[in-house]
């Protein structure tokens, strides 16, 4: 034993070296006996001394690897405990992004409803006013009582074709303010309904129009009008949007020809849609092309790219939509991405 | 006499002997560097206790997950210390917890009662909390 537990009166070993003790006594009591039989019993105590030693060795040398494992058990523990910490705050993070990205996207619905309203009421509002005038025009002939009947008949026409003009393009405006309010409120609720599918896309095409026609890009809608689907159409026009956005930025971005976009229907069975999403940008680099849907993915890295617009896409089709989701590409010549989902979305 | 109460570490057991009920307790782990802090204590207060004139029955109860060999022969050493005190006449009962799925601990406690000729030694399975 270590002095240390001797000098405290605390032996492990104790009744072991006090049987070791009376052995020894007994090897030098036992002299008179025949030659022999002493060296017998002194060779049996030094064997038992040597046991007695290997015992107290094994014992430290266990006690040293157990306070080992002990103290790599508590490591582990402390770094397990860090990693799970630090995938939480992680996970967190990226949840936050997601809807700062979600937030940004609807940002870019407000301002393409902006632009979009602002052609019907601007026509409304100058064919209001050229109206006024007219009006005010005849009232000064009618107050100098000299309205002729060539004036009069003027005035008929004109009003006629300024009220045309702003009942239709009132209507226009209505019409537009009604499908961007669904679209809005679609991608803000998140809420179940029956839909057309069409008209989802429809709507979601126009109102990202100012920045796709704003640069000289067009799209193109291939889709049966009689397709329903009983989901969330503000999912499929997040998914939609996103696609779109990343054409606008990423592969028309420096492209000498004018961009088209192809967004394709088919039913290929009573359960199965696939919704196939084409442009004919520059494409994505192979080595790439694996990680498009990694999350924070992106080769804009500091220019406004969060690398989270397709992970939000791959996690949209998988989650709400009940879908699967491919993409390919050849560079130089376009990107295709190509969802298949069920009419009716996962519970 | 005064009672026992070593609060646990970070590799010693929490030890309590109430000399006035007679209960020892021993619980947690035991892997300290040097036996002789954990156990010395121990054995002295039992040794102090036994010399009594007439001390109560002693109710020893350990429930330890995990401990290294020294704590193991300190452990049989104290058995040992017990059991001469059972035969010489005075009642102890040890009561040694371990949980349900924990098979090593069961059979330590089986290994050590082996050896015990009058101190009555009991196998107590705890859901482990």
């Amino acid at each position: 034993m270590t002095s240390e537990s001797k000098s405290k009166g605390f032996n492990l070993f104790e009744a072991e070296d006090q049987v070791l003790a009376r052995a020894k006594d007994l090897a030098a009591r036992v002299e008179q006996v025949p030659a022999g039989l002493q060296d017998d019993i002194l060779a049996l105590v030094e064997s038992y001394n040597l046991v007695l030693k290997e015992q107290r060795r094994l014992v430290r040398l266990s006690d040293r690897q157990q306070s080992q494992v002990a103290k790599l058990n508590k490591e582990l523990a402390t770094r397990t405990a860090q990693a799970e910490d630090a995938l939480a705050k992680l996970k967190a993070v990226q949840e936050s992004l997601v809807q700062a990205e979600k937030l940004a996207s609807l940002g870019a619905l407000v301002g393409g409803v902006a632009h979009e309203i602002n052609t019907p009421v601007g026509i409304a509002l100058s064919c209001a006013s050229h109206l006024s005038d007219t009006t005010r025009h005849l009232k000064t002939l009618y107050e100098a009582d000299d309205v002729g009947i060539e004036d009069f008949e003027a005035f008929l026409t004109q009003a006629t074709d300024a009220t045309t003009l702003v009942v239709d393009n009132c209507k226009r405006a209505a019409q537009l303010i009604g499908s961007f309010k669904q679209v809005a409120v679609d991608r803000v609720s998140a809420e179940r309904r029956l839909f057309n599918l069409e008209k989802t896309i429809d709507e979601t095409v126009t109102s990202l129009s100012p920045q796709i026609k704003g640069a000289g890009h067009r799209v193109e809608v291939r889709c049966p009008s009689d397709i329903m689907i009983d989901g969330y159409p503000g999912v499929l026009s997040q998914i939609l949007g996103n696609f779109i956005m990343n054409s606008l930025i990423h592969g028309f971005d420096g492209c000498a020809r004018q961009g088209v976009i192809a967004i394709k229907v088919d039913r290929v069975s009573l359960n199965s849609i696939i919704l196939t999403y084409d442009d004919n940008g520059k494409g994505i680099p192979d080595a790439n092309l694996s990680r498009v849907f990694d999350p924070f993915f992106t080769t804009k890295m500091g220019q406004g790219g969060s690398g989270l617009g397709l992970n939000i896409v791959y996690n949209l089709v998988t989650g709400p939509l009940g879908g699967t989701i491919a993409v390919t590409s050849a560079e130089d010549q376009g990107t295709q991405f190509k969802i298949s989902f069920p009419p009716v979305a996962p519970i | 006499m005064e009672n026992l109460l070593i609060t646990a570490q970070e590799r010693s057991p929490h030890v309590d002997f109430n000399f006035a009920t007679g209960l020892l307790t021993i619980a947690g782990e035991s892997y300290p560097d040097d036996a002789s802090k954990v156990f010395g204590p121990i054995f002295e207060a039992l040794d102090s206790y036994l010399a009594e004139v007439q001390p109560l029955p002693i109710r020893l109860e350990i429930e330890l997950v995990y401990f290294n060999s020294s704590s193991a022969k300190a452990l049989m050493n104290m058995f040992k210390r017990l059991d001469q005190a059972a035969i010489a006449g005075q009642k102890i009962d040890v009561y040694w917890r371990f949980a349900a799925e924990d098979e090593t601990m069961r059979e330590f406690g089986e290994d050590f009662s082996e050896d015990l000729s009058a101190l009555a030694f009991h196998l107590v399975e705890t859901d482990g909390k």
